[in-house]
């Protein structure tokens, strides 16, 4: 065995990850080999060197605390919409008592035309956008890759979804996942305010601002359905509705709703 | 509370014990990647969130903290994704090639076990430098390796990529830390510079042929 190749392979002799019988004779190589002995040395002081420098670092205190409030957060909003779903009675009709004591309603959304057909399929929209938000299903696209959320609703969609952002730092965006608004394609975005869950679903009807009414905040036009004394209000945005619901008080959403960069 | 609430309190316990001998790995690790104490903070607590949400996923028995770290490595590769692009200046035909001996006899000498408390603060300082000078990967690998104290086979998990690659990365990451860390040492004359003595390098697929046609 050469000089050469045991000095080439001296860190995985010091890491012991080399095979059993080719450690055995580096050993033996080494026992031999001042020169060696002397590249051993230094590797492996170097490596305890290493260790002490650049190693030894203590996390901040406050920051495992900060970790577990923010698990203890997510476990609140789980537990919340789980509990909901247990109470949900089936029919849709019967569910608006609950679902506003649960939350208010925004949604933000962009229809041009209004046909005929359509207060009742307005109103299973808007349930559908309650329900989608309570029953919270798990996001298929986690919110680090935003390039990724692009990509995943390619094909899913008829329009091209990019998720709203939005001034207020608060406002946190954690997943997406491709969703049905009644017979409609649609994409639900999740977004956390101050640990509550607000969902925000994109999907093209023009039944659902049908009956509703407007309001312009911050310049904007908004449109809104009063349920059971929540809201749901509408923005328009190219031809395609951003439906958001949370448990947020009606001026906030109103905020939220003229504030989302929309943009596609 | 409700029954939900409760099974979720009990498993965040669990998930909660097992993490938090872990956290001062996440945080070191974190900070050397990002090199910002806000950043680390940051990149730390979205690991921690995606790990809790994917703990029923973790193989009882296997190694929580190489789990761990696997998840923060991807989350920050996944947030940065400036990877890929340095993975090929790390691997690729444009890496630079390092050979064996990239030190002289001379300065190895000079490097090893420094006597007094004053050297080895010197010579650990120039050693971050030189740390700091390295590649998000390269330096990703020296933690892994040498300070988290990881196997080559809970690197390869980390990083996503095999136990082969894994050599010849880390070696290479050595190796650049070495040459930077001459660098400074002569700079701060702890070393002469002295580069005779360098020898020839030997490409490592030399040697895992050889290993192979041996057994």
């Amino acid at each position: 065995m050469s000089c050469k190749l045991v000095r080439r392979h001296l860190g995985a002799f010091v890491d012991g990850e080399l095979d059993p019988a080719t450690q055995i004779e580096f050993e033996r190589h080494l026992e031999a080999c001042p020169g060696c002995q002397e590249h051993l040395a230094f590797e492996s002081s170097l490596r305890r060197q290493t260790r002490e420098s650049i190693g030894g670092i203590h996390a901040p205190e406050h920051l495992w605390g900060r970790a577990v409030r923010r698990l203890a957060e997510l476990d609140e909003a789980r537990a919340e919409h789980t509990s909901l779903i247990e109470v949900r009675p089936m029919r849709w009709r019967q569910t608006w008592p609950i679902a506003a004591a649960a939350a208010a309603i925004l949604i933000i959304g962009g229809v041009v035309g209004l046909p005929e057909s359509a207060e009742y399929q307005s109103a299973g929209m808007l349930q559908d956008v309650v329900n989608l938000h309570s029953q919270a299903l798990p996001s298929d696209v986690q919110a680090e890759a935003p390039q990724e959320v692009v990509r995943y609703f390619q094909g899913k969609t008829p329009f091209p979804v990019q998720p709203a952002t939005f001034e207020e730092p608060g406002m946190k965006f954690i997943g997406a996942r491709y969703i049905r608004v009644g017979a409609q394609p649609a994409a639900a975005l999740y977004y956390i305010r101050d640990g509550r869950r607000v969902t925000l679903l994109l999907f093209q009807s023009s039944e659902i601002v049908r009956n509703a009414q407007r309001t312009h905040v911050g310049g904007r036009e908004l449109y809104y359905h009063d349920v059971g004394g929540n809201v749901v209000t509408i923005r328009q945005h190219g031809g395609v509705n951003y439906a958001f619901f949370g448990d947020l008080d009606r001026r906030v959403l109103f905020q939220l709703a003229a504030n989302a960069r929309v943009a596609h | 509370m409700p029954r939900k609430s409760k099974k979720l309190a009990a498993e965040r316990q669990l998930f909660e014990v097992e993490a938090r001998p872990h956290l001062d790995a996440l945080y070191s690790m974190a900070l050397r990647l990002t090199r910002s104490p806000v950043d680390a903070e940051d990149l730390v607590q979205d690991t921690l969130v995606r790990a809790y949400r994917f703990y029923d996923r973790f193989e009882a028995g296997t190694n929580f903290k190489a789990w761990l770290l696997r998840i923060q490595m991807n989350t920050f590769v996944n947030r940065y994704r400036r990877a890929s692009r340095e993975r090929q200046v790390f691997d690729g035909p444009m890496a630079v090639p390092v050979g064996e001996g990239v030190m002289s006899r001379a300065s190895m000498r000079g490097l090893t076990d420094p006597v007094g408390d004053a050297q080895r603060r010197l010579i650990g300082r120039e050693i971050q430098h030189a740390f700091d000078e390295l590649s998000d990967e390269a330096r990703a690998m020296v933690l892994l390796a040498d300070v988290e104290e990881l196997s080559y086979k809970e690197i390869a998990d980390v990083v996503g990529c095999p136990i082969g690659t894994v050599m010849s990365r880390l070696h290479r990451a050595r190796k650049q830390l070495q040459t930077s860390l001459q660098k400074h040492a002569v700079q701060l004359g702890i070393i002469e510079d002295d580069d005779t003595d360098i020898e020839d390098p030997i490409p490592l697929e030399a040697f895992r042929s050889r290993k192979t046609v041996k057994s």
